[in-house]
């Protein structure tokens, strides 16, 4: 396979890959960060630093499982950099200085417009090329840093003015999640002068609660508290919001023409639950153009990236893709309002008997939790669909099996003249839907999910 | 070269689960609609059930299932022959392997002892009949429990001085571990279930009991009827008594150096295994017949196997050769190849041949078998008030078998007691 190129511009600024340590514990000092480099990372967002010096608890992490798989989710209490700022600026100015091409991130928080601008000046004495602010750690112990600041548009807005009046470097906003509109805050940050907005940063969390200290976990000194979640679990909460951003136009056209207008419109960095290049082509699906990753490094190592990388080739090189910009956004324009769905048609699952064990799990759950469509065969101890089905495919995912329950006829609604769905047909004058449903079915990323 | 494992007599040959390693097994589970496991139980034990319960963080849960149906449950989940109930139900197998049925059974009442549960209960208030047992090994323990927990007074009758039978005489204790067998009987104890040990049972020790129930098993070695010489020579065991006295003696058992084995079950296996893990240089377990006809289960040849025991088919022993204080050597023939023949050097021999009942129509008026000596029941029945059920009336089976028989027999007799209306 000839290796495709994964060199992508964000902000301006040449990437070897859009892969990226995101700003976190994984980043925090100059060997870390020269050996994710090494690894193959494209850039880090180096852990956040601040005028302000964190002090850590101990311990500081805790993990959701399920069925005895691990990291499902993570929850941190860690805050900004636990190192004085001359430190991190010392490294932050080495690995710009000895990794050129790989692009070393800045990520600042300031507790004030004063702040705000000593750090930005900072950055630029260091000679970064981006600028991250984090308006979004959910654990800061104080309330003039972090997600309190995030989500409010005033504080956003100043605190990105303040870096933007004060640099020209283009300034990231990390936005949290903990928020009722992101687009709202990720418009006052572009209004203040940010170039980009990055999410999502960790969601407010009590992952576990301790019966012998009855509190919640991790439990430091007997007590705990609510503190930011991410990995896997997280990953279509992230995507979620990162689509909703991009999708919002009134915030593509302060953008369009505007100083970071590099011609793909607003250029965000996705970050949530990322840990394979099936993630991170899904974020690119939805219009990031930068990805960034913590908790999979934290469970498996930067070696993660090999894959990402080899995998992504792979898949460009199936798909036909030469650049990453042939298919950022793709996904975009098909995600679409609940209301705008086309709610005449209906997919029934098709049984495969002999791929079947009979274990019955359709049955049970169409029964317990969907509309009794399915028969059980007691005798043959396999399923039969009744015209009780409705398409809901609530079977299909219960399945254990691989392939055995797909997605078969397609059923057209008949309404009568009062709207009422009255019985089914093959509607002929939705063939070209059809196949359109069958061309995206040969296209499905499905063998890669398994 | 292949890689031969070491193992310690009173070792366990196989790990246990841990929590974690239970929960992704349990994660393996489909939890079946109409879980074909759960049919697939002798002694009725509900797997779908009990992994189910382990899935949804319940382990008592889990514990209370197997031993509420069966108070053996903690030695049945190791001598259980798995791959041929319940886990070769297991409609897991029609997408790769069989859920580990029996580990997730051991690791259930492994955190029953660890939560020191007390899962079975005997009503307070004790009903007035009288009930024996004969013979405290599998059947009349899994007896006496269902009876117990009806409000039975129950006395176990054992000749030996402890209980058990087969799995405290006659399994290696690698494969099941004594404290195992232990923690199980605790459990009918904790039913208030009265043991009497050295006790050979006569005739009139069952006069003053309301219902008796038979289930002595068979200790009675049948040996090879082949015309074989040389049995009285020193080094030359039974099955039963080597193993017995392994138990009994432990590490200062000496098996000798070159032991041959003979027979082609469980417990051929088990007294290999005994003497390969007491220090045995050369086992070798020699069956007259093929693998394919043996009885014992082939994962216990397996297991044997990768210990470094051999196993040689096709030859049965016709005598053996020493001095007075010694064995030296085996002589064997082909059994189906008649030009076959073999001579071995061991120091010890161990008839692994099958057992036979004693007389049991001299302590209770029972119809025998004419031909094996067996007990004959109908659902239990033994006839009047007497019942009965394991190895004395299946020839010898397995331990989960003679669970159901015996529970079978408890309730015979429950439904006699009640109808005899004993006050």
């Amino acid at each position: 396979m000839a290796k495709k190129d994964l060199s992508i511009k964000y902000l301006g600024v040449d990437c070897l890959n859009p892969f990226f340590l995101s700003s976190s514990p994984v980043g925090g000092n100059y060997d870390m960060v020269a050996k994710c480099y090494e690894t193959g990372w494209g850039g880090c967002f180096f852990k956040t630093v601040g005028i302000f010096v964190a002090d850590e608890c101990s311990p500081r992490f805790d993990q959701t499982n399920k069925e005895g798989l691990p990291w499902v989710g993570f929850k941190n209490m860690e805050q900004i950099s636990d190192k004085p700022t001359e430190v991190n600026f010392e490294y932050i100015y080495r690995l710009v200085r000895d990794y050129p091409e790989h692009i070393t991130v800045a990520s600042i928080m300031g507790s004030s417009v004063s702040e705000w601008k000593q750090l930005a000046k900072m950055c630029d004495e260091a000679g970064v090329k981006l600028i991250e602010g984090n308006f979004s750690c959910p654990q800061m112990t104080s309330h003039d840093m972090g997600s309190d600041v995030g989500t409010n548009n005033e504080l956003v807005e100043s605190y990105s003015r303040a870096v933007a009046e004060t640099t020209d470097i283009p300034f990231i906003a990390k936005m949290t999640p903990n928020c009722k509109n992101m687009e709202e805050h990720a418009m006052a940050a572009i209004r203040g002068g940010a170039a980009a907005v990055s999410a999502i940063n960790t969601i407010k969390s009590i992952t576990n609660v301790d019966f012998e200290n009855l509190t919640g976990m991790p439990v430091v000194d007997g007590k705990s508290s609510i503190s930011g979640y991410s990995g896997a679990a997280v990953k279509p909460i992230a995507l979620r919001f990162c689509t909703q951003v991009n999708q919002c136009e009134e915030l593509q056209k302060m953008v369009k023409g505007g100083k970071y207008d590099f011609g793909y419109g607003h250029e965000m960095s996705g970050i949530g639950g990322i840990e394979t290049w099936r993630d991170c082509a899904e974020f690119l699906a939805v219009g990031c153009r930068n990805i960034q990753v913590t908790t999979a490094i934290m469970q498996y190592g930067y070696r993660i990236v090999e894959d990402m990388i080899s995998g992504m080739q792979y898949f460009m090189d199936e798909r036909g893709y030469n650049s990453l910009d042939e298919f950022i956004g793709c996904a975009l324009p098909k995600l679409i309002p609940a209301e705008e769905l086309n709610r005449e048609y209906k997919v029934l699952p098709k049984f495969d008997d002999k791929k079947c064990i009979g274990c019955g799990r359709c049955y049970v759950s169409c029964y317990d939790a969907a509309h009794q469509a399915i028969d059980w065969n007691e005798k043959k101890r396999r399923p039969e669909l009744n015209d009780n089905c409705v398409g809901c495919h609530l079977c299909l995912n219960v399945c254990p099996v691989q392939e055995c329950i797909t997605p078969g006829e397609i059923k057209w609604k008949v309404r009568d003249k009062d709207g009422n769905a009255v019985r089914e047909a093959k509607n002929p004058a939705k063939i070209k839907f059809k196949k359109n449903a069958k061309k995206d079915k040969s296209l499905s990323l499905k063998e890669h999910y398994e | 070269m292949s890689k031969i494992v070491k193992g310690k007599y009173t070792a366990d040959a196989v790990a246990g689960f841990t929590h974690r390693t239970a929960m992704e097994e349990a994660a393996r589970c489909l939890l079946c609609h109409d879980a074909p496991c759960s049919q697939g139980c002798p002694a009725g034990t509900d797997p779908g059930k009990f992994i189910r319960s382990i899935r949804f963080r319940n382990v008592k849960g889990a514990a209370e299932t197997i031993r509420e149906n069966n108070v053996l449950g903690g030695s049945c989940a190791r001598v259980c022959p798995y791959d041929n109930l319940c886990e070769e139900a297991c409609s897991r197998c029609g997408i790769d392997r069989p859920i580990e049925i029996g580990k997730l059974q051991r690791y259930a009442i492994e955190q029953e002892k660890l939560f020191k549960m007390k899962t079975l209960q005997a009503p307070k208030t004790k009903k007035p009949g009288k009930v024996a047992c004969v013979g405290a090994g599998p059947a009349s323990l899994a007896c006496a429990a269902e009876l117990a927990k009806a409000g039975y007074r129950v006395t176990i009758f054992e000749r030996e001085a402890k209980a058990g039978g087969v799995l405290t005489y006659g399994i290696t204790p690698a494969r099941l571990p004594q404290a195992v067998v232990d923690h199980d009987i605790a459990q009918v104890r904790g039913l208030g279930v009265k043991f009497v040990y050295n006790k050979e049972v006569k005739a009139a020790d069952l006069e003053d009991f309301d219902a008796v129930f038979i289930g002595a098993g068979l200790w009675k070695p049948s040996l090879s009827n082949h015309g074989f010489k040389g049995a009285h020579l020193k080094g030359v065991y039974t099955a039963i008594d080597f193993l017995k006295e392994a138990r009994t003696k432990k590490k200062d058992f000496d098996p000798g150096k070159r032991v041959i084995v003979i027979g082609g079950g469980d417990v051929a296996v088990d007294s290999a295994v005994t003497a390969k893990l007491l220090g045995a240089e050369d086992v070798r377990i020699l069956y007259r017949r093929t693998i394919e006809e043996a009885p014992a289960n082939i994962n216990e040849f397996q297991y044997a196997l990768s210990l470094g025991i051999g196993i040689t088919t096709g030859l049965y022993p016709v005598a053996a050769e020493g001095t007075k204080t010694r064995l030296k050597a085996v002589k064997a023939k082909g059994f189906y190849d008649k030009a076959a023949s073999a001579e071995f050097s061991a120091d010890t021999l161990v008839f692994a041949t099958g057992q036979q009942p004693e007389d049991m129509s001299k302590i209770a008026p029972v119809k025998l078998d004419p031909k094996k000596g067996l007990i004959k029941v109908s659902k239990g029945k033994a006839g009047d008030k007497f019942f009965a059920g394991g190895d004395i009336v299946n020839g010898g089976k397995t331990v989960v078998e003679a669970v159901a028989e015996g529970k079978e027999a408890a309730a015979a007799m429950i439904d006699y007691l009640e109808k005899k209306g004993v006050k």
